[in-house]
């Protein structure tokens, strides 16, 4: 199982957000043991409010400590200068396999032009983008369908499956851009029913969001997989979610996990 | 013996998801779920709401006292509105279920107060479901129910998903608002509700059937390290108090 939608713990301290308290990566791997998941995509949480290199570095080098079964995805600040430049350090230097946005903490829309740059230098790496969606203003699924049509070489996510109220919009926006991807991790049940049947299945993706509570054991984590499950549909397209769909877009080697 | 009363289930045919009677009484029995309060589907919730009220007032009598059900009407039909009530009290209806963002209303905008005045004056508690912006959120329900100090209202889903964090300042606004813990983990979005000085005695079970999967809902609440008072308090014991 391969768990696209993880938050390397927060710092802690005046900076950390929700409840998220430090652990390391060899703790959290050990949770993963326990939960079935062979392979989890990490993003920061404190540099969704404060990106920047250091925290990228940090990122990375938490990614480090089991890079078997940890994968390391980058962010930047899209307004900055040297967003692209950053970007290019993520995907490059240190060997980040995507980026993450979270574009109403990062406070800006999907589609703005700022974005460009940044899906120029994922796709010379052939990186995906995730998002945060399902909030308005500005995280919903056309927004972000939007600039994955303008970047058709760049695979994009929708990294919550619209969640409890635009999961049909996210159907909508999956289905009409064919660079993008959704990955049921919040959506309600009867959301992930519908995105099952309606999206193709070759672009269904699973996560956790596991990294937002103050135990490493996650234990809302540990319901989200019991969920997804417990979801009944064919076994195929439950592996090609779990597991075989996340391998593809990640490129991950096989040894990988 | 816990008492396991779920506060808030949709009986019909809905847009994606469905449930008969049968189907949630079968439920209820696999998860241990003594009793449920039960709405209409959405299209009644809209339009239809005779139609809905006169559903679920069926499917409780044929229960054995399983079933309990909300009454619906439009804020937007005034008068009309207010007749619905009653007929659905004259039909067993235990209490109203508001949807600001099917049935197309403000919170805040008065339409909805003469029936909160109704609820209330029948005993009858109010569930309202919220997290949809920009007119189904937990502040705005924690101001109405300033409004309404007589009557007690369930904030439903609690502002899932990305409004939960104004669920806990919504409890806080509000001491006759509860919190429903349908689609909230316990550990990043529970415990925080139920800290004190809000306490776990402001905290009501549902498993918003057929949107949820209500095994996990359920499990959720035996999976939560809390003490027995609390959680027999928050599976049915709340509910049943807030209940005529």
């Amino acid at each position: 199982m391969i768990d696209f939608h993880v938050h390397k713990p927060s710092e802690g301290g005046e900076g950390g957000r929700y409840d998220s308290r430090p652990y390391t990566a060899a703790d959290y791997v050990a949770v993963m043991d326990e939960l079935g998941i062979d392979v989890s995509v990490v993003f920061t949480l404190d540099g969704l409010w404060h990106p920047s290199p250091a925290e990228n570095d940090r990122v990375a080098a938490w990614v480090a400590e089991a890079p078997d079964r940890l994968v390391a995805f980058g962010t930047v600040d899209p307004r900055l200068p040297d967003a692209a430049a950053e970007t290019e350090r993520c995907l490059g230097e240190l060997g980040m396999r995507g980026l993450k946005f979270h574009p109403w903490i990062q406070a800006f829309c999907p589609h703005e032009a700022c974005m460009d740059p940044i899906a120029e230098v994922a796709a010379a790496h052939g990186a995906p983008i995730l998002f945060h969606d399902g909030t308005p203003p500005y995280s919903t699924p056309l927004q972000i369908a939007a600039l994955a049509r303008r970047h058709p070489d760049v695979p994009m996510v929708l990294g919550h499956g619209g969640l409890q109220d635009h999961w049909r919009e996210a159907i909508a926006a999956v289905t009409g851009t064919p660079n993008l991807w959704i990955c049921l991790c919040g959506t309600p049940n009867a959301g992930m029913r519908a995105v099952v049947a309606r999206c193709p299945s070759q672009r269904l993706l699973f996560g956790t969001d596991a990294g937002l509570g103050a135990a490493v054991s996650q234990p809302f984590a540990a319901e989200r997989i019991a969920e997804v499950e417990q979801l009944e549909i064919e076994e195929e397209v439950r592996a090609a979610m779990l597991d075989g769909n996340a391998r593809a877009l990640l490129r991950l080697e096989e040894q990988v996990g | 013996m816990t008492l396991v009363f779920d506060a808030h289930v949709r009986l019909g045919v809905g847009r994606d998801a469905s449930l008969t009677a049968g189907e949630l009484l079968a439920a209820m029995d696999r998860l241990g779920i003594d009793r449920a309060l039960i709405s209409p589907q959405e299209r009644c919730l809209a339009v239809d709401h005779r139609d809905g009220n006169a559903f679920v007032a069926e499917a409780a009598r044929r229960s054995g006292d399983r079933l309990l059900p909300y009454a619906v009407a439009s804020p937007w039909r005034g008068r009309g509105a207010l007749d619905e009530l009653a007929r659905a009290a004259d039909d067993g209806a235990v209490a109203l279920a508001l949807d600001p963002a099917v049935q197309g209303f403000d919170l805040l905008d008065g339409q909805a107060d003469p029936l909160v005045e109704a609820a209330a004056a029948r005993g009858w508690p109010i569930y309202v479901r919220t997290g949809t912006p920009s007119f189904a959120l937990p502040l705005q329900l924690a101001e109405l129910a300033v409004r309404h100090p007589q009557a007690s209202f369930v904030m439903g889903k609690s502002g899932a998903t990305d409004f939960w964090i104004d669920a806990r300042p919504a409890l806080e606004r509000a001491p006759n608002l509860y919190a429903d813990t349908a689609y909230a983990p316990w550990d990043v979005v529970l415990a925080g509700l139920a800290a004190p000085p809000i306490g776990w005695g402001r905290l009501v079970f549902s498993t918003d059937m057929p949107n949820s999967a209500p095994a996990i809902e359920r499990a959720r609440h035996d999976a939560w390290p809390l003490g027995d008072e609390a959680r027999a308090a928050i599976l049915g014991g709340t509910l049943q108090r807030l209940l005529p």
